[in-house]
C-alpha cells in the first residue's frame, strides 16, 4: 500500500466503484488502482467520522421519536427555529458569517494550490467567490429555513436551489489553467452542498441554542477558558524561565535539579491525586480557580521541549549579544524567545489543549455544580434525564467547537507539539 | 553577563546563581508542593488505617501496604486497567498505522483525508465519552445494547470512546514518522523490486519503529490514566466490574490511608511499565544512528 505514485487529477476518468481494492502500478490497472485508493480512503473516513454523523443525527431528533420510528438513519422531527440567516444576536450573526467567509476562502486557497501569503485570494474571481458566496448563502438560507419550519413539502427543491445559487458564485474562482471545467463545476456544487448543508444542520435547528441555555454551557465554557488561559500562561512562562536557567546560566546542583524536574514525569496526577486533594482541602481551596490551575503551573515536558529549542541556538548569537552589552533578561526576551518561537508556539498550543481537556483534577476539587468546568458539566448533563438526551448530545458537540477552532487555526503547531519526541 | 564560557569551572557568579534560582523558583515551588510533597505524605499515610470511615486514623505500620496491595481491590483494579490497555492499545496502533499508510501518498485532495483522519483530536475525553454513552445507550442509542450493565462488556464499552478518540493522535504521530522516512530509501527499495506489501513490512515499518514505540508508550499511559470514560459510561459498574485502578483511587479520596496505598501501588505499576517498555522494546526497535 505504500506505493508512492505521483498522480495527476487528469487521471481520474472513471468514478465507478471498484469491485475490490487494488494498488496496481502497471498502466492498465492504473485507473482502477486510483479509484481503489480513493474508495479505501473514503471508507476509512467513514470509520473516523461515522460516530460523529450518527451523533449529529441523534442530536437533531428527539430520542424516542426515532426509536419509535424504527431508528431510521436520518433526522426525525427536527425542531426548526423561526429564523433567517440575519436573526439571532449580532455576535452569533457575525461569528456565523465569519465562519462561512473563512471556510470559502480556505477552500479557494486549497483549490489554488498556493499558500496564504502569495496574494492567492487577491484575484477578482476569488474575491467574487468569497464575498458572493457568503452573500448568496445569507440570502438563500432564509427560504430554506422557512420551508423546513413550515414543512411545506418543497424543502428538497428549495434546498437544491440554494445549493446551486451558492455553487454558481464559486465556479469562476475554481477555474484554473490546469483544471477541466467540469471538475470546477463539481467542486463548486460540492462546496455549495457543504456550506448550505452545514447552515441547515447547525443554524436552523433549535437544539443547539436550547442545549446552550438549558445546561448553562456559556458560564461553564467561560470558566474552562479562563482556566485554560491561566494554565497555559503559567506553563509557558515557567517552562521558558527554567529552560533558560538550565541552558544559559551556571549554578550549582544543575544536573541534580534537572533530574528532579524530569523525575516529576514519573509522578502523574493520578498517583498524587489523594495527596493533592488533601492539600486543597486543608487550604480550603475547593471550588476555587487557584485549585484548578496551580498544580499545573509548571511542567517537566515544557521545560524539556523549550530547553531543546534553546540548545539549538548557535552559540555565536549569545557571544555577539554579550559583546553588545545585553544582559540575561534582555537576551532572553529579545533573542532567545523570538528565535525559538516555533517550539514555544507548539508547546503553547498542546498545553492549552491539555488544560482545556482536563477532567480528573477538576472533578476531584469541584464539589459544587455551579463551579463546573465544561468537561465536568458534560458529565452532569449526560447523567440527566433520557427524554431530553438529544440536548445532552448537542451539548457535547457544542463543547467541541472551541477545540475545532483551535485545531484549524493552529494545525501545524498542534501536530508539531504532539509529534515532538516521536520524530527528531 | 559576569561570567563567560571561559570562566573557571566550579566558580559561580553570585548574580548568575541568583538569577537562575529566581527563574527556577516558580517551577520548584509547584513541583515541591504538588508533586514531591504529596507523594512523600502518601508514603506516610499508607501506614495509617482509617477508623470509623475516616473519623480518625490509627498507625498500623506496613501491614496495610501488605493487606491492600495483595487484596482483591488492588488486584481487581490493576486487572481492569490492564484489560483496558489491551482493549485500546493494539487496535490504536493498528488503526493509526492503517490510516497513516493510507493517507501517506501523493494524490489530489489527500490533505482533505488527512484533515478528516486527524479530526478526532478535536474531541476531549468527556466529549467522546458522552458521544459513545448515547450511541450505545440501551434505551435510546443507535445501537441499543446493554453493554454498560453486562459485567463482561462494560469495560469494552468504556474503551470504545478511547479507541475512537486515539485515532487522530495515532494517525498524526505515525504520519509524521512516515514523512520522515528518506525518499532515497523508498526509491532504492523500489529499484530492488520490492512490492507494496514487502516495502511496508520490510522497509517502512522497521524504519518507523521508534515512532511506533513512542505511540505505544503514549497509548499505554493514556490507557492506565483512563477515568472520564469509565465514570461517564459505566460509573465503575456493574458491581465494580469496570473499576480501574485510577477509578478506585478517585473513590478513595475520603479514606487517605487506603487511597495512599493504592496510589503508591499505581506509582510502582507506572514505574514497572515504563521500565519494561524501554528495556524490552528498545532492543527490537531500529534507530537510525545505531
Amino acid at each position: 500500500m505504500a506505493t508512492r505514485d505521483v498522480l495527476g487529477i487528469a487521471d481520474v476518468v472513471d468514478a465507478a466503484p471498484p469491485p475490490k481494492v487494488t494498488f496496481g502500478r502497471s498502466s492498465a490497472r492504473h485507473t482502477w488502482g486510483l479509484v481503489g485508493q480513493y474508495g479505501f480512503l473514503c471508507a476509512l473516513s467513514l470509520l473516523v467520522l461515522g460516530p460523529l454523523f450518527l451523533t449529529v443525527i441523534q442530536a437533531l431528533s428527539p430520542p424516542f421519536t426515532y426509536v419509535n420510528e424504527g431508528r431510521p438513519l436520518h433526522p426525525v422531527s427536527v425542531a426548526w427555529k423561526d429564523r433567517t440567516w440575519f436573526s439571532g444576536g449580532p455576535i452569533s450573526l457575525v461569528v456565523r458569517t465569519l465562519v462561512v467567509l473563512l471556510l470559502v476562502a480556505w477552500l479557494q486557497k486549497v483549490a489554488s494550490g498556493q499558500g496564504w501569503r502569495s496574494r492567492t485570494l487577491h484575484t477578482p474571481a476569488r474575491l467574487v467567490a468569497i464575498v458572493g458566496g457568503a452573500v448568496a448563502l445569507a440570502l438563500a438560507t432564509g427560504p430554506v429555513f422557512a420551508s423546513l419550519r413550515d414543512a411545506d413539502g418543497n424543502s428538497g427543491s428549495v434546498f437544491l436551489i440554494a445549493v446551486l445559487v451558492v455553487a454558481a458564485t464559486q465556479v469562476w474562482g475554481y477555474l484554473g489553467p490546469t483544471r477541466p471545467a467540469w471538475i470546477s463545476v463539481l467542486m463548486a456544487v460540492l462546496t455549495g452542498l457543504g456550506v448550505v448543508g452545514m447552515a441547515v444542520l447547525f443554524v436552523g435547528p433549535e437544539v443547539w441554542t436550547k442545549a446552550w441555555g438549558r445546561y448553562s454551557l456559556g458560564p461553564a465554557m467561560g470558566r474552562s477558558l479562563v482556566m485554560a488561559l491561566i494554565i497555559t500562561t503559567l506553563q509557558v512562562s515557567t517552562a521558558i524561565m527554567s529552560a533558560y536557567a538550565f541552558v544559559f546560566l551556571r549554578f550549582p546542583f544543575k544536573r541534580l535539579l534537572f533530574a528532579l524536574f524530569m523525575a516529576t514525569l514519573l509522578l502523574p496526577l493520578e498517583v498524587t491525586l489523594v495527596g493533592n486533594v488533601a492539600t486543597i482541602r486543608q487550604l480550603e481551596w475547593t471550588n476555587t480557580m487557584q485549585a484548578l490551575v496551580l498544580p499545573f503551573g509548571a511542567t517537566a515536558l515544557g521545560t524539556f521541549l523549550i530547553r531543546q529549542g534553546f540548545r539549538g541556538l548557535p552559540s555565536e548569537i549569545q557571544d555577539a549579544t554579550r559583546l553588545d552589552g545585553y544582559g540575561h533578561v534582555a537576551f532572553l526576551t529579545k533573542f532567545a524567545v523570538p528565535l525559538t518561537r516555533p517550539v514555544i508556539a507548539a508547546f503553547t498550543v498542546i498545553s492549552a489543549l491539555g488544560a482545556w481537556n482536563q477532567y480528573l483534577w477538576p472533578r476531584a476539587v469541584i464539589e459544587s455544580n455551579s463551579f463546573n468546568t465544561l468537561q465536568i458539566q458534560l458529565r452532569q448533563v449526560s447523567a440527566g434525564e433520557v427524554a431530553n438526551a438529544n440536548e445532552a448530545i448537542a451539548s457535547a458537540l457544542v463543547a467541541a467547537v472551541p477545540v475545532v477552532v483551535l485545531l484549524i487555526a493552529f494545525q501545524r503547531q498542534i501536530i508539531r507539539g504532539l509529534t515532538a519526541g516521536a520524530v527528531k | 553577563m559576569a561570567t563567560g564560557r571561559a570562566a573557571v569551572r566550579g566558580k559561580y557568579s553570585a548574580k548568575e546563581v541568583g538569577l537562575a534560582f529566581a527563574f527556577l523558583a516558580p517551577s520548584i515551588a509547584v513541583f515541591v508542593t504538588f508533586f514531591y510533597l504529596p507523594f512523600a505524605r502518601l508514603l506516610g499515610w499508607g501506614t495509617y488505617e482509617s477508623v470509623r470511615g475516616g473519623a480518625s486514623y490509627e498507625q498500623v505500620g506496613l501491614g496495610q501496604y501488605r493487606d491492600v496491595l495483595t487484596g482483591s481491590e488492588f488486584t481487581d483494579g490493576l486487572w481492569h486497567s490492564v484489560l483496558y490497555v489491551f482493549y485500546t492499545v493494539p487496535v490504536g496502533l493498528l488503526l493509526g498505522t492503517l490510516l497513516a499508510v493510507a493517507a501517506h501518498r501523493q494524490l489530489k485532495g489527500i490533505k482533505v483525508f488527512q484533515a478528516i483522519f486527524s479530526s478526532t483530536l478535536a474531541s476531549s475525553v468527556a466529549v467522546s465519552s458522552v458521544i459513545f454513552f448515547f450511541l450505545f445507550n440501551p434505551a435510546i442509542g443507535f445501537f441499543q445494547v446493554s453493554w454498560q450493565s453486562d459485567p463482561d462488556m462494560a469495560l469494552f464499552a468504556a474503551a470504545l470512546p478511547s479507541i475512537w478518540q486515539n485515532l487522530g493522535l495515532a494517525f498524526v504521530i505515525v504520519l509524521a514518522g512516515l514523512q520522515a522516512v528518506p525518499d532515497e530509501v523508498i526509491e532504492a527499495a523500489t529499484l530492488d523490486g520490492y512490492g507494496p506489501w514487502r516495502m511496508l513490512t520490510r522497509i517502512t515499518l522497521p524504519l518507523i519503529s521508534p515512532v511506533l514505540l513512542f505511540l505505544f508508550v503514549i497509548l499505554v499511559i493514556f490507557g492506565f490514566q483512563a477515568f472520564a470514560q469509565i465514570e461517564i459510561i459505566t460509573k465503575g459498574g456493574p458491581g465494580g466490574a469496570s473499576e480501574t485502578l485510577v477509578f478506585k483511587i478517585f473513590q478513595q479520596t475520603q479514606d487517605y490511608g487506603k487511597g495512599a496505598v493504592l496510589s503508591v501501588g499505581l506509582f510502582f505499576v507506572t514505574l514497572v511499565v515504563t521500565f519494561l517498555q524501554f528495556t524490552i522494546l528498545e532492543r527490537r526497535v531500529h534507530y537510525g544512528d545505531s
